[in-house]
């Protein structure tokens, strides 16, 4: 479960990115985090990876304060979260294969292991013919599909997703979306940040709806893209 | 889930230092290049205080103070005067030559002249005079020697000390020699100190190109040794390549510059002494190699790994 308690960042004193968020999210949830840019989506996403701190509330993951977390914890805090970014976040030196293999390695998983669920999960995001590829060699779509394969693989409880469809047509947008889909039915908690209205009013689950660093709408079912 | 073993990630690690030293074909190659210069340089620096050494201590052998006794001076008196000299610190050796050795040595370094030969068979006398011929621990103290002699209370039985005569020429080559040791240890700190500083910038350039990867990698949870350790064996591979190259010039550069060397400078044999301490060169080169590699990395890597 994810908890914020009065979350609210500031920057050099001036301005405010989060205001105030109090919010629950429960395990298993499939959450759509809307609103404009500015608004303060990714900032919230940045906090549950420790890339960012709070200037004061709490951001509680599990029942642990992350503030709590030390500096050299913070690498198994990540392992908990696949993370899925805009602009893909790559390894432009590794392949397809290693890319996802990466994410298994940094668990210290067994090599017979990664080689078995880096196949299959580069199959399940159908990239299974272009392991061998590096990322400058793939589509916008696909660099996508394969950095899911990687957040993915190490099966973690938790994907964020921040603008995933920020940089794809439309096409593209559904395949990344659906995929999310059948992760959060397997059973991962899914929170997707993102201002694309189409997609948010398809997925048509909880939707919460961000502006200036509040949350100014909370829909839990059936949510509909409204500012 | 289980934790692998270290020798695993050992392994994986260094997998992977030397696959992206394989891909980034065109950097690993400008780096192993600036590193083998800067081994080289550290070679020829090695070449520089071989040189200063052998010339030094040539130069310094050449210097010793000799003593030349009244012809009246009798044999236990110098005795005296040698074992005086002898208990002195600064001095290293004494060697007496008596008259009748002198002129064996006279009569033996003109052996092929005839008419010296000839002259000295006229001779009544020994004209020549008994000596001690001093060298010191170091060239400087000769001065403190020639003094030494001036106080001793057999001053009387002395006839002259060549430290007077030769003394512009001593201080001069003791000049040569102590400025020569001293250029040679400025201009090696001078120069090791730029190689390292070229090797330093051109790691710290690699890295700071893969900058972003870094921060990726952490972001999917790396901890801070998975990230550096591919890196640091990067950094050995760059080491251990330019060690190996430089040493591939080194060797047959300085047995070419030793042939044309021969012929001027007999005695300083600069091939034979490289390849007699192979081994040691060989370990210097490539300890200096991988220890700038990798500790350049290291370094070079610290700033990048906060995120």
């Amino acid at each position: 479960m994810i908890q914020f308690k009065k979350v609210i960042k500031k920057y050099n004193h001036h301005f405010t990115a989060l205001d105030g968020i109090d919010l629950e999210i429960k395990d298993g949830e499939f959450v759509s985090l809307v609103g404009p840019s500015g608004a303060g989506k990714s900032t919230l996403i940045k906090m549950l990876i420790k890339e960012d701190r709070p200037s004061s509330g709490k951001v509680i993951l599990d029942e642990v304060d992350l503030a709590d977390v030390p500096d050299k914890e913070i690498p198994f805090l990540r392992r908990k979260i696949g993370t899925i970014f805009q602009d893909f976040r790559l390894l432009e030196s590794k392949n397809a294969l290693e890319n996802v293999a990466f994410a298994l390695e940094v668990v210290g998983a067994e090599d017979d292991d990664i080689a078995k669920d880096v196949e299959q999960v580069l199959a399940i995001v159908g990239l299974a013919d272009k392991k061998k590829n590096f990322p400058k060699e793939l589509s916008g779509g696909e660099k996508q599909r394969l950095a899911i394969a990687r957040a993915l693989v190490h099966r973690p409880k938790i994907i964020l997703a921040d603008e995933p469809t920020g940089n794809l047509d439309l096409v593209n947008s559904f395949d990344v979306v659906k995929l999310l889909w059948r992760i959060n039915e397997l059973g991962t908690t899914v929170i997707l940040a993102t201002h694309d209205d189409k997609i948010v009013n398809t997925v048509g689950k909880r939707v919460i709806s961000m502006d200036k660093g509040r949350i100014v709408r909370d829909q839990l079912e059936k949510g509909k893209y409204i500012i | 889930m289980v934790e692998i073993s270290n020798k695993q990630s050992f392994k994986r690690i260094l997998k992977s230092g030397w696959t992206n030293f394989r891909r980034n074909r065109f950097m690993s190659l400008g780096a192993t290049g600036t590193m083998a210069l800067a081994l080289l340089v550290l070679s020829g620096l090695m070449v520089l205080n071989f040189f200063t050494s052998q010339t030094v201590g040539f130069l310094d052998e050449k210097v010793d103070v000799s003593v030349y006794f009244q012809n009246d001076a009798k044999e236990d008196q110098i005795l005296k005067i040698k074992s005086d000299l002898e208990e002195l610190q600064n001095v290293k050796l004494v060697n007496y030559i008596s008259q009748n050795q002198a002129l064996e040595d006279f009569k033996n370094r003109h052996q092929d002249d005839q008419l010296i030969q000839d002259s000295i068979a006229e001779l009544e006398n020994n004209p020549l005079q008994a000596s001690l011929s001093i060298k010191a621990v170091d060239p400087s103290q000769y001065a403190s020697i020639a003094q030494f002699l001036e106080s001793n209370s057999l001053k009387s039985v002395i006839d002259k000390i060549s430290f007077y005569e030769n003394e512009t020429a001593i201080n001069r080559i003791q000049g040569i020699s102590r400025s020569l040791s001293r250029g040679g240890l400025g201009v090696t700190l001078l120069l090791a100190l730029v190689a390292v500083l070229v090797t330093f910038n051109t790691i710290r350039l690699t890295i700071y190109n893969k900058k972003q990867e870094i921060e990726i990698m952490k972001l999917v949870g790396a901890t801070n040794w998975h990230v550096r350790g591919p890196f640091l064996v990067e950094g050995g591979l760059y080491g251990l390549f330019a060690s190996l190259a430089a040493l591939a010039v080194f060797y047959p550069a300085i047995h070419f510059v030793s042939g044309k060397l021969l012929s001027f400078a007999p005695n300083i044999n600069l091939f034979q002494h490289f390849i007699g301490n192979l081994g040691q060169m060989f370990l210097i080169i490539v300890g200096s190699g991988l220890a700038l590699g990798i500790f350049g990395s290291m370094i070079a890597i610290r700033r990048h790994l906060r995120v």
